[in-house]
């Protein structure tokens, strides 16, 4: 093949560039005011963590710690290394007035909502993994009832939207266990990920040639001995591209848990949206941030392959 | 060079008026009785699809049979009650396309197996799989992958993965089918020392040089029966057997 004209790779700068210069156009039409400046204080807040007052009572100050005694009698509550006090002494507060502030730099709402994110989807891939290989084995397996089990979770799951199984999880499961929003949510993206885990190892199992189970159970090892020695570590390498994709699917899908009362990065860009009409910049920068969790993902796993193929 | 066999060896392998119908109706086998004594070396040629290769696999039950039976050693191997896991433990197979596991080493394929089935010590079963890579001419390859070996030294690994599990009995499916000409020698060389050494051994095969030189008896399979068995010169020199002189007049060079 002919190595294509270098040229073209400027038609593709001019074109994202003109895509750019026209939504810029568009913003200025609608007359939208941009304040980059303020996405930094989302990220880091240099300001200091505010501390608010957890029930009415009075303050008493001394220095930097303040003792706030409750209206409603009960024990005085101690707030040390206030830096900057805000109320003055013998002063009634109510619940969540603000005390004062600590000093120092502080993570913004969206690090905190990406710190959720990643903790959600790391878990989720982990359960997902597991529920995936069982689900995948039940596949193949030769017990019908295992087989028709397996089958029912994928069909279920993958016939229906995820956010209609986190409504289920987290108004139904989540009302009737009890769950708090964060396990609801892990508990739905396991569920979901976990039926493509499975048949993404069923198909990894079923791509391994005949000839490999014949030829460890020919030498006397178990279905389950060959399955486990022989077959699986051959399927799995196979996979993993395609659960490489499908773990960054899960990093996606995780925004969707921003329905269960749960702060992820997308209900931060949610909430500091609500709070300062500056919508445009906070979702660009949200999108960013996932690019960054699912960039960083695809980096890893193509270094992982590269790895295996020399193994 | 062909050893004499006692006629009162044992038998080791009885498979009785054994049949096997597909579900679709296909006859692949049709009530092929066949005794194989310990220490005896039978060949099992004929064309393809004659059910050569099935009646092989019925042996440690790679195939299921639809009626008769067979026994090794004293054991009925499709009986419902069988264990099969034990029952290969005691027949090597080697197959046309050695199947030996990419993801391991020539010396973890031969490991494998004594390790996990029987339990064996690593380390003991690391020696013997050192000793048996050594017979087998491959000592120098032992941390080698198979897609680093040759078809020929991969089918000698696959054959010492199948002596690995110390069997009374080995099944060889069509060993060199597989193989590129030059590299058929060297396979066909390990089997015939295997021979030598006292194994019992049922190979299915297209080698008729082998099989006149090496085994015992000669069997000829053709749609799905037994057709005729013989010791090799009676064999080979048999032209009174219509079908068995057509099919040899097809394979033997002229």
């Amino acid at each position: 093949m002919r190595p294509a004209n270098p040229w073209w790779r400027l038609v593709t700068v001019a074109l994202v560039l003109l895509i750019g210069a026209g939504l810029y156009w568009a913003t200025i039409k609608v007359n939208y005011q941009w304040r980059w400046d303020r996405v930094p204080d989302y990220l880091l807040m240099t300001g200091g963590e505010e501390v608010l007052a957890p029930m009415d009572g009075t303050v008493a100050v001394q220095g930097k710690q303040i003792t706030l005694t409750p209206l409603l009698g009960g024990e005085p509550q101690r707030f040390p290394q206030i830096d900057v006090v805000q109320v003055s002494d013998g002063e009634i507060v109510f619940a969540n007035n603000t005390l004062g502030k600590k000093a120092g730099i502080t993570p913004g709402p969206l690090l905190v909502g990406l710190w959720v994110t990643l903790k959600i989807s790391a878990l989720s891939l982990v359960f997902a993994l597991v529920l995936g290989l069982i689900a995948g084995l039940g596949r193949v397996s030769a017990n019908p009832a295992a087989r028709d089990m397996a089958a029912i979770y994928v069909e279920l799951i993958r016939g229906t939207p995820l956010l209609v199984q986190m409504f289920i999880v987290y108004f139904f499961l989540g009302t009737v266990l009890d769950l708090s929003g964060f396990v609801a949510g892990v508990a739905a993206l396991s569920v979901f990920t976990g039926a493509y885990v499975a048949e993404i190892v069923r198909s990894g199992i079923e791509g391994v040639s005949k000839g490999q189970m014949e030829a460890a159970r020919s030498l006397g090892m178990s279905h389950w001995q060959a399955m486990r020695h022989v077959v699986l570590p051959q399927a799995l390498k196979r996979s993993l591209p395609a659960l490489a994709g499908q773990s960054i699917n899960l990093v996606k899908d995780s925004s969707l848990v921003s329905i269960m009362a749960l702060t992820d990065l997308t209900k931060a860009g949610r909430e500091i949206v609500a709070s300062t009409f500056s919508p445009f910049e906070v979702w660009f920068t949200v999108a960013l941030m996932y690019l960054l969790l699912t960039g960083a993902l695809s980096i890893y796993v193509r270094k992982l392959e590269k790895k295996m193929a020399h193994d | 060079m062909t050893r004499n066999m006692s006629p009162d060896a044992e038998v080791l392998i009885d498979a009785r008026e054994v049949s096997k119908r597909y579900p679709n109706g296909t006859q692949a086998l049709t009530n092929v009785s066949l005794q194989v004594r310990r220490g005896e070396v039978v060949c099992i040629v004929g064309p393809s699809g004659s059910g050569k290769s099935t009646l092989l696999r019925t042996i440690n039950a790679m195939e299921t049979i639809s009626s008769g039976e067979v026994v090794m050693d004293g054991i009925s191997v499709h009986a419902p009650k069988t264990d099969l896991n034990e029952v290969r433990t005691h027949a090597g197979m080697v197959f046309q396309q050695f199947n030996l596991f990419p993801h391991k080493t020539a010396l973890e394929n031969v490991m494998l197996a004594p390790v996990q089935v029987l339990k064996v010590p690593a380390e003991e079963a690391r020696a013997r799989a050192e000793k048996l890579l050594a017979k087998v001419g491959l000592a120098d390859k032992a941390g080698n992958r198979p897609s680093q070996l040759s078809g020929g030294q991969q089918q000698r690994v696959a054959i010492a993965r199948a002596l690995a599990m110390q069997p009374r009995v080995m099944l060889f499916d069509e060993p060199t089918s597989a193989l590129d000409p030059e590299k058929v020698g060297e396979v066909l060389e390990v089997m015939r020392q295997l021979a030598l050494d006292g194994m019992t051994m049922v190979v299915v095969t297209h080698e008729m040089a082998f099989a006149r030189a090496v085994a015992n008896r000669v069997v000829f399979m053709e749609g799905g029966e037994l057709v005729y068995q013989d010791a090799p010169e009676a064999f080979f020199g048999n032209a009174q057997h219509e079908r068995l002189r057509s099919f040899l007049g097809q394979v033997l060079p002229h």
